[in-house]
């Protein structure tokens, strides 16, 4: 199992369930989904529980998560994007400790399964496509047709732009999960290296030295892009939100 | 040689024009960013020029990806 | 309520008379906001950080190419008209992977703003 960098990712049944034919079994994945849950929920209740003016160091930190989503939202949907806020910081909470989460040794990176990452980002577009039809109404079809291009050029741009619409909750879940694979196999790899090399005598143990500085560095890597992911998407989505409100060009 | 054998060969040998695609793109976005080092002030104004190279040359690119993917499931 | 114990009353009371003064600046800093018009709604442009740019570029790219090659099977595996649907769509994704490209690097460079003919003006896109 050391040497088998896609071992991590497997999804074992912890409780089998099984209810009409349909599998409903609490997974690994399942259980990090609600540590995950529960990992927020205790950061942003606890730091906040001894509300004060001057604030404490925990508050500080929620206060600055807090404020960062809020940043972000605002500048780039605008006041009116505000009433999404709820969704957008419960969206980068997840997927920042779900990330975190999965930088502890032999913990589950619920957030490498393609499967989570194109639930969330489906359940973006969806809101998107559902406020923007609600708000604005057949408007929102604006969202498609830039103004001032040519009329015989018309119809190619808004095929196009119904493509790269189409492609944004393709690319939104692809970049997550891609990352978070690519960043843990590429770690389990390197770890893998040092136990190769250090098992082989004193010439690999010192040759170990290498690969073991940039397990280190990787880990650095990966918090970085644990943060960076999470701050990514959230900000994508406040940008699609952006459309649904403002769907004019 | 066999028909499937020679698609898949084929298809192979397409995706090499998307690793030259790949070096000219080097070429140019490395080129871009030696010239906006060298006067940064004019940068900015010739991005439009830089996503234009990027676009016909990675054109080329796409369509030895076309050809390889009609190879293989054609 | 703020604390379970009585013996911090003193912070309590440095509490209210900060809340006090936060107030007093609160009310000055909306006559200055009033005085200088609403300003928060007019720019919605992000924030921007390198990395995050960069991460969007690619997987933006990359995701167009195979949205319109899957599209394009999928219009020819209904119509018949292999590979035709295939070639168009691929292209026409890979002018929507572009489209993200310029969008998300447009707003990056909107500041210069020193267009030149070339590239389609920043503001068309993400700014309203």
């Amino acid at each position: 199992m050391a040497y088998d960098p896609i071992h991590q990712f497997h999804i074992e049944k912890l409780i089998p369930i099984e209810i009409g034919g349909v599998d409903l079994s609490f997974t690994n994945s399942s259980l990090f989904m609600a540590l995950t849950v529960a990992g927020a929920s205790a950061f942003l209740l606890l730091a906040t529980r001894n509300r004060r003016l001057i604030p404490s160091r925990g508050q500080s930190a929620a206060e600055l998560t807090y404020q960062f989503v809020e940043n972000t939202l605002k500048d780039s949907a605008g006041s009116a994007g505000m009433k999404f806020f709820p969704f957008v910081f419960t969206l980068f909470m997840f997927i920042l400790v779900a990330n975190l989460w999965g930088m502890f040794p032999y913990f589950f990176t619920v957030t490498s399964h393609i499967i989570v990452t194109a639930a969330l980002s489906l359940t973006v577009i969806i809101v998107v496509l559902f406020y923007g039809f609600w708000k604005n109404g057949l408007g929102f079809l604006k969202l498609f047709v830039p103004s001032g291009v040519p009329k015989v050029l018309l119809p190619f741009i808004t095929l196009i732009e119904v493509l790269s619409f189409i492609s944004r909750p393709i690319s939104l879940s692809i970049r997550l999960f891609a990352n978070m694979l690519a960043g843990h196999i590429t770690l389990k790899v390197f770890a893998g290296f040092v136990v190769a090399l250090g098992s082989a005598g004193f010439l690999g143990i010192l040759g170990a030295i290498l690969p073991l500085i940039a397990t280190v560095a990787l880990t650095a890597l990966e918090f970085l892009v644990a943060a960076l992911q999470a701050y990514v998407f959230a900000i994508l989505t406040c940008l699609y939100l952006n459309d649904a409100i403002h769907p004019g060009h | 040689m066999e028909a499937e054998a020679a698609k898949f060969l084929g298809a192979g040998i397409a995706c090499i024009g998307m690793g030259t695609a790949g070096i000219g793109l080097g070429h140019i976005f490395g080129n871009y960013l030696a010239g906006a080092i060298r006067n940064p002030a004019a940068a900015d104004g010739q991005f439009g020029r830089l996503i234009f190279g990027f676009a016909v040359t990675e054109a080329l690119g796409i369509f030895s990806l076309l050809i390889a993917l009609i190879l293989l499931f054609g | 309520m703020r604390h379970k114990d009585g013996k911090s009353d003193p912070q309590a009371a440095e509490d209210a008379a900060l809340s006090g003064r936060l107030r007093d600046l609160d009310k000055r800093l909306g006559e200055n906001r009033a005085a200088r018009g609403r300003g928060v709604d007019e720019r919605p442009e992000p924030p921007r950080a390198g990395a995050a740019l960069a991460m969007r570029m690619a997987a933006d790219f990359v995701a167009g190419i195979l949205v319109g090659a899957a599209i394009g099977w999928g219009v020819d595996q209904l119509f018949g008209t292999w590979p035709w649907g295939l070639a168009v769509f691929l292209l026409l994704g890979f002018a929507a992977g572009i489209l993200s490209v310029i969008r998300t690097s447009g707003v990056a460079r909107a500041p210069a703003g020193g267009g030149d003919g070339f590239a389609p003006p920043a503001k068309d896109d993400e700014e309203d």
